[in-house]
């Protein structure tokens, strides 16, 4: 009897000795619109480097990126590891929700080989590293050199500039009475704050968290007021447009210039050839303003194997693999190996890209920008565009969010 | 005598347990409908009045702090839920009776006699049986001010001098995104009224024929009372579905532009789901739920007389 229970105390231990070293699992959440998703051939690759950890990786669509994962860190069912915005650190900090790195940072061996500042510019609210970056795009003005030659007009650098040639570039091409093509594609909804945060917050004195309602701030968010309502050189469709209508308007040559990344810089190519280029954004009321695109991965602190969590993520953000990975994605290499060898986009795109880093900025980081970037901002411009509030009352609301 | 009491005893004692099992048996048959109903609505709804009464923000997950009514003292004092109640009646006075003409108009149709008869009655129902969001993106691309059919359409007829940007206009948008639910939605009511149609015996048309009667007197006097039952149920039923639906709404334009389209279930969801702010959400929630509860009562009452 006592040999028998012996033996099953020894076969309970061995059996909870095998579960404790038994394989781990990370289940890592991102999300990609490029359709050719490079992610298999990254975990096969991972997975033969380091034997004993499977990756269970899941596309989440981008719109409800954030509604699922804060609902799913709640519900007690968070991903292992997540791809994560700056603007969205402050919540999950406050949710406890992440995984200090500084301890894993300090050992790795490719810390170093990280660009320049992206690590501090991602540093938590509270001091602790959090975020391990993977990608980046600073946002620049694209344009139609083609309409621009034809029309004897330069590449806008200030904001008077830009007004006179989007008034030139607006025009009815095929004299049907018609405006066949708009000289800014503005986006007006969900995401649209990049664009309006160019022609204000370059402003001295002027950023969300001071002088937004100040008259240096007030006359900014006017200006792109007067630049839809009295110049209409925005498509009238601006105050609904996202992504999608701003960048297919684009290509289509219904507008002359917009603002984004060189994450859509190829694609602009194959539609435009070389009737596409980019410039900084213009210089507006004695400064310029333009956004630093910023993308990490993060431990979630929930983690079941906080360690092969770790592995995963920095294997993203090592030589090789981060070039992999921002092949499908279209943005930036954060190793430095692997921007010396990109060639991905063309040399015009990297170059304003590398022009407009020494103005990009990020959003403050603090917990009421995932309101400002998802409600406040795009309900209140659209108000402003629409006319039924104020450019200065839109002011002192975002004013208002962050406490001013 | 053991042999003759037995069965005795067995048919003394055989209606009881008959007439238990008789009892018993609709409540067991039930009770899995009864318990996946509770799990899955009841209890939400209780969790949802319950959060309206806490301030309950999902990324400060440590804070539940009971607040009593002040999330419903706030609604009620907030600017746009009196914007979206107000869009949200509009949205339930004109869906609904637009849906319930089209759909008579069309099942008045139907109920002719006319080649390919069969054909007709299965497509119609597609606008139905398309998902909400295919309708949803559909019809942003039919009213695209750029390359938008709605615009080349009226253009071509001279109808209009430009395009109109007509989810991007807050004069526009609404109305537009109406059009669209009619178009969802008159299939319902096509249907159900067909089927009210054909259950009209033929003879009250040949006995109003043969005095005279008009068609339009027919129609009065026949049809619509045959219809009416059907009618009424059809348009509560729809007004409850359609009341709670922003689907539609939530794609097209995401309330936009400003509060333009905004009703009280896409504002409680915002609220909840893109500001998680549950408590607040929550509160709207439950206000919309207790207006719409005197759709619900009136239905409830007409399905038990209905029964009875």
């Amino acid at each position: 009897m006592k040999l028998a229970r012996t033996l099953g105390l020894a076969s309970v231990l061995a059996l909870s000795a095998g579960l404790a070293h038994a394989d781990s699992t990370v289940r890592f959440w991102y999300h990609f619109d490029n359709a050719d998703n490079p992610m298999d051939a990254l975990i096969t690759a991972f997975e033969e480097a380091n034997p004993g950890i499977t990756v269970e990786a899941e596309n989440v669509p981008w719109n409800s990126y954030y509604d699922q994962l804060y609902t799913a860190i709640i519900g007690g069912n968070a991903p292992d590891a997540a791809m994560v915005k700056a603007f969205a650190q402050p919540r999950l900090v406050e949710m406890g929700a992440l995984a200090p790195i500084d301890d894993w940072l300090a050992s790795w061996d490719a810390t170093a080989g990280l660009q320049d500042n992206l690590i501090d510019l991602v540093k938590g609210p509270d001091g602790n590293q959090y975020y391990l970056p993977v990608q980046y795009v600073v946002l620049y003005l694209y344009y139609r050199p083609d309409m621009f030659a034809e029309l004897g007009l330069e590449v806008p650098t200030t904001c008077e500039e830009f007004r006179e040639a989007a008034k030139a570039l607006t025009r009815d091409t095929d004299g049907d009475g018609q405006t066949d093509v708009y000289g800014f594609g503005f986006r007006g909804s969900k995401g649209g704050h990049d664009h309006w945060a160019s022609f204000v917050l370059g402003a001295e004195g002027v950023s969300l968290t001071e002088g937004l309602t100040s008259e240096a701030g007030v006359a900014g968010t006017q200006f792109v007021a007067d630049l839809f309502q009295k110049d209409e050189v925005f498509p009238p469709s601006a105050p609904n447009d996202g992504f999608q209508e701003i960048i297919g308007a684009f290509k289509a040559g219904k507008t002359a210039m917009t603002i984004h990344h060189i994450g859509s810089a190829n694609g602009m190519v194959e539609a435009l050839g070389d009737n596409v280029s980019a410039a900084p954004v213009p210089e507006c009321g004695g400064g310029r303003w333009t956004a630093f695109g910023d993308e990490s991965t993060a431990v979630l602190s929930s983690a079941e194997d906080p360690v092969a969590a770790w592995k995963w993520i920095s294997f993203l953000s090592s030589a090789g693999n981060n070039a992999k990975f921002n092949e499908a994605t279209g943005q930036l290499p954060v190793v430095k190996a692997d921007s010396e060898s990109w060639t991905l986009h063309p040399q015009r795109f990297v170059q304003a890209t590398v022009d407009s880093l020494p103005f990009a900025q990020m959003l403050p980081n603090s917990s009421e920008t995932a309101d400002f970037v998802n409600t406040i901002w795009p309900t209140a411009m659209q108000r402003v565009l629409t006319g039924d509030i104020t450019a200065e009352e839109m002011n002192a609301e975002i004013a208002k969010l962050y406490g001013g | 005598m053991t042999d003759a009491t037995m069965p005795h005893a067995q048919t003394q004692a055989a209606p009881p347990r008959r007439a238990l099992a008789r009892r018993v048996l609709p409540y067991a048959m039930l009770s899995p409908a009864v318990l996946v109903t509770l799990a899955i609505v009841f209890f939400p709804m209780v969790q949802t009045a319950w959060m309206s009464l806490h301030d309950y923000v999902l990324f400060r997950p440590n804070t539940f702090d009971w607040v009593g009514l002040k999330n419903f003292r706030t609604a009620l004092q907030d600017e746009v839920l009196w914007i979206s109640l107000w869009h949200t009646v509009i949205w339930m006075c004109t869906t609904i009776p637009a849906q319930l003409l089209l759909g008579l108009v069309t099942a008045l149709l139907l109920n002719q006699d006319f080649p390919w008869r069969p054909v007709a009655r299965a497509l119609i129902i597609i606008p139905w049986a398309l998902p909400s969001v295919v309708i949803a993106l559909m019809w942003v691309w039919i009213y695209d001010s750029n390359y938008g059919v709605a615009n080349e359409f009226l253009l071509r007829l001279g109808l209009i001098q430009k395009a109109i940007p007509w989810l991007a206009n807050p004069d526009t948008a609404l109305a537009a995104i109406i059009l669209t639910l009619t178009w969802q939605g008159f299939p319902f009511f096509a249907v159900m009224i067909l089927a009210g149609l054909q259950s009209i015996p033929r003879s009250y048309y040949e006995a109003a024929s043969i005095d005279g009667a008009s068609p339009w007197r027919q129609f009065w006097h026949i049809t619509l009372p045959g219809i009416s039952g059907v009618m009424v149920t059809a348009v509560l039923l729809r007004t409850i579905w359609v009341a709670n639906s922003f689907d539609v709404i939530f794609v097209m334009t995401g309330g936009g532009p400003g509060y333009a389209t905004y009703t009280l279930p896409l504002f409680a969801f915002v609220k909840a789901r893109t500001n998680l702010d549950f408590g607040y959400g929550s509160a709207i929630a439950v206000l919309f739920t207790l207006l719409l509860m005197l759709v619900v009562v009136v239905y409830l009452k007409r399905t038990g007389k209905a029964v009875s």
